[in-house]
């Protein structure tokens, strides 16, 4: 029992993070109908972001809020840009190519950006700050929950709940639905589309560079390709989830988390990536576009 | 067997819970032109669709010869003899007109499952065939100075022409036709309609769509009326032009529809 | 242009041929590898350029190939010869099962669950399941081709043998190219539903896309486990299968001086360059985003109207 809870906190923990790299598959995939291969490089790029200007900027060994909420501000700025100069530089010219050419400079991009991290930051594993959070741990009723994981938990709930009042309750939320729907109906009516893009990667990067920060306050290791890792998971989920559906990246996030500490907890870790596409493919078969994802019929 | 080679029973067909086609009922008779008008949205192409099994309607029947053929898939529906062309023109853009034919000979080209390896003396003698008949419908159509070119370079009429050539090439007991005058000049319009006459001639039952009024009233010999979704009138030519609910549902529509 | 394009496959044909005459070992090594790559190219291709199947796991099918050779040879002691037909056959099999519940999957369903097929096959590999793979160390000790009593055993056998694999996948994309299964599968690549309409079962030539392309690259990963005496897991896992994928893009889809020109760009010039080891797949990857903008059908990309000459009568 007490391993059983603990694997859902654990579980919980790491979904959020899935789920909120997840968002930016999902929303890119949305607007662009591109699977941004990329993201999970960015992912790892705010890791070492967030290292440096933790360190260089606030000096090792600092822990105040006020530091940790710029390094998390400016991480996400900065990645957020990186991320719009992607869209502009690697996926605009190919908007009306054919499909898979996006796809391919998607990932010459994540070439780029994790070759580029591995000549700024060294190829060698680098240890986030453990001071970023206290190390505060609480233990109720055998099972471990600390201060880090609650924030992960916190942090990524309120600001999945805030993007989705967002999407569904503003204006520029609901340009941003419009223009997933229909692109040349949204331009018809007026909505500037490329703004609506720039807009979608400016929030996606920024939730990643949220969810990169956070891996490294969690795992502490970071490397230079661990991008690939969370980004394929965070993918799965995404498509797990239905992709291009905002709730299902959060669900298939959730949902995969969970499932990943369950598997790693009692079956075995040696196997955890089999299982993890064994539930994909299951999911496939009997929901083919994700669990909340929408079968569109073609009209002919 | 009745000499209805289509029959549609009741049919009905809803998306998102909005009715596309409300309980429409009609018999083709084989060898006939059997036209269908009705304003745009009136759910024509979707009876089409339901036809060729791009959709499944919800309720009725569809009886291909009196066998129910609901819910079949398309490639089986284009095995059974139904072929068609679209409203809005589907040909596989990058490949010469040439291709674009050959692909409606799949169904009647003979080679085994290892031809797409290694070649046999009657791959050759099967790839000569349904080259042969390619080339046939090129003549037929106006098409051969255009062989090799890439369909999405040609004009919207030339298009429609390399779409009937493509549906002919299967040869079809049934050619389905929707909206094939939409978009030509008076000319080709007039070789289009001696062109389905020439098609019947062979044979081929031909159902179309058209909006072109003077064209179907010279060429079908039975026309049902769909507004909504649901047939609001059905017989002749001259009843159908004359039927004051016909004239009332034009009328009631857009001044456009007529050219579209 | 058909001359030209002649012409140049002809002088290809001789530079290949005489290649291993003026070249050390390790370059020798290199164009074998080389030759092997555009075959297991050539196969992605039927399957993604062709059949238009957004494929992202076809190291898998090569290394079945490649793990078969090995596992049949070294733990059951089969001569390399007899080990051939399995490893064609195998993948197929596995072509067949695998992609039978997915292949109606929309597009980018289908990249995921192919890259899940390759990660599964990894730790399959990488766990030594029944003792047979290996681990991660893989399997080593493979035989060398023995026939009446001749050992093809130096690099140039090994070449010219890779040779010979490329002139029999060659020779059957063309002959897939004329017939009416590689054609369906252009017209389910271009218009699925048009080519539906014509009835074309988009989910039997699909299949069929998949278990052509799942034999060739079996062989030549029979080959490339021969070629080096040993195979491991990391020659085939998703980055490989990515390489594939993206050779054939950059390339050019169905076309084949495209793809030979994608495997000589994503495999080749890197080696080229391996002096500049930290810098080279920044530069890679950009090149990667360039080429796609500059030519977002490829290098080379296909041409089509290759029809009978005497359908080319009227044309002006
Ligand atoms: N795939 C689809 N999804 C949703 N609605 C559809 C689809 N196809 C057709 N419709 C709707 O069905 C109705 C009939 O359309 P259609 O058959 O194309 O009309 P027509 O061919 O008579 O102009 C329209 O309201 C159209 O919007
Ligand atoms: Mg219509």
């Amino acid at each position: 029992m007490d391993i059983f809870l603990q694997q859902i906190v654990n579980g919980l923990t790491i979904g959020s993070l899935y789920a909120l790299v997840a968002l930016g598959y999902t929303m890119v995939y949305g607007v662009m109908r591109l699977i941004n291969f990329a993201h999970g490089d960015l992912v790892a790029l705010s890791a070492f972001v967030g290292l440096t200007v933790y360190t260089q900027i606030f000096g090792e060994g600092i822990t105040s809020l006020i530091a940790v909420v710029a390094v998390f501000m400016f991480t996400a700025v900065i990645v957020a840009v990186v991320g719009v100069l992607l869209e502009r530089l690697a996926y605009r010219p190919l908007r009306t190519a054919p499909r898979l050419s996006a796809v391919v400079s998607a990932l010459g991009a994540g070439l780029v950006i994790q070759n580029a991290v591995m000549l700024i930051w060294g190829p060698n594993m680098k240890i986030f700050p453990s001071e970023i959070f206290p190390s505060t741990i609480w233990a109720i009723g055998g099972i471990v929950v600390t201060f880090t994981q609650v924030m992960i938990l916190g942090l990524s709930s309120a600001l999945m709940v805030a993007l989705y009042f967002f999407i569904n309750r503003t204006k520029m939320g609901t340009a941003i639905r419009a223009v997933a729907i229909d692109q040349d109906a949204a331009k018809l009516m007026g909505i500037n589309v490329n703004r609506i893009i720039m807009v979608i990667f400016i929030i996606g990067s920024a939730l990643g560079a949220v969810a990169g920060l956070f891996i490294g306050a969690y795992y502490r290791g970071i490397t230079f390709d661990m991008g690939w890792m969370y980004g394929l998971n965070a993918f799965v989920a995404a498509i797990m989830g239905g992709i291009g559906n905002i709730p299902g990246a959060m669900l298939g996030g959730l949902l995969l988390g969970l499932f990943n500490a369950m598997i790693t907890g009692y079956i075995s870790t040696q196997w955890a990536e089999t299982f993890t596409f064994v539930l994909l493919i299951v999911i496939l078969v009997f929901r083919p576009t994700g669990i909340l994802g929408e079968k569109v019929a073609e009209k002919v | 067997m009745s000499e209805y080679i289509l029959e549609i029973k009741h049919v009905s067909k809803y998306f998102h819970g909005l009715v596309a086609i409300n309980d429409l009922s009609m018999k083709v008779k084989k060898g006939q032109i059997y036209g269908i008008i009705g304003p745009n949205g009136a759910g024509k192409t979707t009876l089409f669709n339901c036809i060729t099994g791009i959709y499944t309607p919800e309720e009725g029947q569809i009886l291909w010869k009196g066998k129910e053929i609901k819910g079949t898939t398309p490639f089986k529906i284009a095995e059974l003899g139904i072929l068609r062309t679209f409203q809005t023109i589907r040909l596989f853009a990058e490949m010469s007109v040439a291709e674009n034919i050959m692909s409606g000979r799949h169904i009647k080209s003979k080679q085994k499952w290892y031809n797409g390896i290694i070649h046999t003396p009657a791959y050759y003698k099967d790839e000569k065939e349904n080259w042969e008949k390619v080339g046939e419908l090129m003549a037929f159509f106006n098409l051969s100075e255009y062989a090799t070119t890439p369909a999405g370079d040609l004009s919207y009429g030339i298009q429609r022409r390399i779409e009937m050539a493509r549906a002919l090439a299967a040869e079809p007991e049934l050619l389905i036709l929707d909206e094939p005058a939409a978009g030509l000049n008076e000319n080709e319009t007039l070789e289009l309609t001696q062109t389905i006459r020439k098609i019947q001639a062979m044979g081929v039952t031909v159902m179309m769509i058209e909006h072109d009024m003077e064209m179907v009233m010279s060429l079908t010999e039975y026309i049902t009326v769909i507004n909504f979704g649901a047939k609001i009138s059905a017989g002749l030519p001259a009843f159908v032009q004359d039927d004051p609910v016909v004239v009332e549902a034009y009328i009631g529509s857009d001044e456009e529809d007529e050219h579209e | 242009m058909m001359n030209k394009t002649s012409l140049i496959a002809l002088a290809l044909l001789v530079f290949m041929g005489f290649y291993p005459l003026f070249v050390d070992s390790a370059w020798l090594a290199v164009g074998t590898t080389f030759l092997v790559f555009s075959v297991v190219a050539f196969s992605q291709d039927i399957i993604l350029g062709r059949a238009g199947v957004f494929h992202m796991g076809h190291a898998m099918f090569f290394g079945m190939g490649a793990y078969t050779t090995a596992i049949l040879n070294v733990h059951f002691g089969w001569p390399i010869l007899a080990t051939w037909a399995p490893s064609v056959l195998i993948p197929m099999a596995f072509a067949f099962v695998l992609a039978g519940p997915i292949i109606h999957l929309r597009g980018d369903y289908l990249l995921v669950a192919t890259i899940g097929f390759n990660i599964i096959f990894i730790q399959v590999l990488e766990n030594d399941v029944f003792g047979l793979t290996g681990g991660p160390n893989g399997i080593f000790g493979i035989d060398i081709v023995r026939l009446f009593g001749i050992e093809f055993a130096s690099q140039t056998y090994m070449y010219y043998m890779a040779f010979i694999l490329l002139g029999i996948a060659l020779f059957i994309m063309r002959n897939l190219d004329k017939s009416k299964f590689g054609r369906a599968m252009f017209y389910i690549n271009k218009d699925e539903i048009a080519a539906q309409s014509m009835g074309i079962s988009i989910r039997y030539y699909k299949l069929y896309a998949f278990i052509v392309g799942a034999g060739i690259a079996g062989a030549a990963g029979s080959m490339f486990s021969v070629q080096y005496s040993a195979v491991s897991p990391e020659a085939f896992n998703v980055t490989q299968s990515i390489m594939f994928f993206t050779i054939v893009l950059v390339g050019g889809s169905a076309s084949l001086p495209g793809v030979l020109i994608g495997t000589f760009i994503m495999f080749v010039l890197p080696e080229v360059f391996r002096e500049f080891e930290t810098a080279r797949y920044l530069v890679f990857g950009l090149a990667m985003i360039l080429t796609m903008i500059l030519r977002p059908r490829g290098i080379w990309p296909v041409k089509f109207g290759d029809i009978p000459s005497y359908l080319k009568k009227g044309v002006k």
